[in-house]
């Protein structure tokens, strides 16, 4: 329950955080979407409850904070995590080359699901103008999401004294339910 | 039995729709600012302020008391400007006297009395798709959506979300931002839209219009969203091989709005009282 009760809070640190560091080391050219990262943690690690309202949550959040049109990331980021949370069941997810080829993927998803909605919604051709941000900005992200899951790794096996594999979710493929 | 046994499953697919409908009907209505993104917005305000002056107070640290290489020069040259510009000013006062005479002459004051709103930048948004920045004051302190933006240097954008203690601003920048814009030499109209970070562009001017870079672009008052006359930017290049029936326009905007620390918000006098 203190999950669901903090969890808006920590989205809007984590949202605030991640555009004010992007601001002071980038001047606003690329921005560091940490909380694209904490989605694909999630679909790796939470069970698809926990996960979905996570990533819903924190999608909200950033449309509020960031986005142009409300609900465009909220549904992007519940997308990406049910992606995640599919592939961790088929695949090891343990590997960090994974989890930097996947973060890579992930993140040409959202900014191809971007593309079409202003494709379609407004008839806008952003991909010339964006395309020169969009390359770094999902190498980054894909760095990053190496850095994020290695020190979560190791927080975890900190706090616990064993090793993190498999803590949060069984491997059995099964969808649980419990919150 | 049914529901019990697909329960993950069906509230995934609700949760998904909702974020669907959400979507769609924003898209369709454009709502503005609701009550649940007025409440994140305000609960974000504190965070955004903490940091930000966390963030300035380093960089001014840094700025002023350990990075000062070129500083003499820099004070050298800044004074030689100020002697320039004051010469300039006593010029430009003449005229402004003289335009004001003129005004009353031929009464063409502005129908709108605008009176200035200060507000403290407290957040940058900066994303590929939109440019916004957040203030901190909001509809408690008379700001409204549409509301005009401007600093110091020139035109900021307009106000796009209000909540009660904080606002976001959609920068004249922004892939979404169209404002109707004159040139001051030679009074031709058309429209600033903005590019993202390398700037803005004048749309809809014909092909056999005289424009030159360096040429100076104003708001032209059409529209009622901005007044007449507030400085948008200064062209930086004329492209006139683009194939089409319009000419192509960069302009690069007065304000730096990576470094913008305060704004002024034109509230009609009615709204502000």
């Amino acid at each position: 329950m203190v999950y669901y009760l903090l969890l808006p809070f920590l989205s809007i640190l984590l949202v605030v955080l991640q555009t004010s560091i992007a601001d002071v080391l980038f001047s606003g050219r690329l921005i560091l979407e940490i909380s694209l990262i904490v989605v694909i943690y999630a679909g790796f690690r939470f069970d698809l409850i926990k996960g979905i309202i996570l990533s819903f949550i924190l999608g909200f959040v950033y449309d509020c904070l960031v986005g142009s049109v409300l609900g465009l990331f909220t549904f992007i980021y519940m997308v990406i995590f049910l992606c995640s949370f599919f592939v961790s069941i088929r695949f090891s997810s343990e590997k960090l080359y994974f989890i930097a080829l996947f973060s890579l993927i992930c993140s040409f998803l959202e900014e191809i699901l971007v593309i079409l909605f202003y494709n379609l919604a407004y008839g806008l051709d952003i991909l010339k103008k964006t395309s020169l941000i969009f390359l770094p900005q999902a190498v980054l992200l894909s760095l990053l999401a190496v850095l994020f899951f290695y020190l979560v790794h190791r927080t975890e096996g900190f706090l616990h004294g064993k090793a993190f594999q498999s803590t949060k979710r069984a491997r059995t493929g099964r969808l649980s339910a419990e919150a | 039995m049914f529901l019990r046994k697909y329960k993950t499953i069906i509230f995934v697919v609700a949760i998904l729709a909702i974020a669907l409908i959400l979507l769609s009907y924003n898209l369709k209505h454009e709502t503005g600012t609701g009550l649940v993104k007025k409440v994140v917005l305000e609960a974000a305000a504190p965070v955004h302020n903490i940091l930000s002056l966390s963030v300035k107070s380093v960089s001014n640290a840094w700025l002023r008391y350990v990075f000062l290489v070129g500083l003499e020069q820099d004070n050298r040259d800044l004074k030689k400007k100020i002697d320039e510009l004051k010469a300039e000013l006593i010029l430009y006062q003449e005229g402004y006297l003289e335009a004001q005479r003129l005004n009353k002459i031929l009464s063409l004051r502005d129908n709108h009395d605008y009176h200035f709103i200060s507000a403290r930048v407290i957040g940058r948004e900066p994303s590929a798709l939109s440019r916004t920045i957040m203030i901190n004051k909001g509809s408690a302190h008379g700001l409204k959506v549409g509301m005009p933006v401007i600093a110091p240097a020139g035109l900021v954008g307009r106000l796009t979300d209000v909540s009660w203690h904080v606002s976001k601003v959609l920068l004249l920048i922004d892939e979404s931002s169209n404002i109707d814009g004159i040139l001051q030499r030679t009074r031709t109209q058309g429209i600033i839209r903005g590019v993202g970070s390398s700037g803005c562009e004048l749309k809809y001017i014909l092909k056999n219009q005289d424009v030159k870079e360096g040429e100076i672009v104003l708001s032209s008052g059409i529209g009622g969203v901005f007044p007449k006359g507030l400085l948008a930017g200064v062209i930086s290049r004329v492209d006139r091989q683009d194939a089409g029936l319009f000419l192509k326009i960069n302009i690069t905007p007065f304000v730096d709005f990576s470094k913008l620390e305060e704004v002024l918000v034109l509230a009609d006098q009615e709204e502000g009282n």
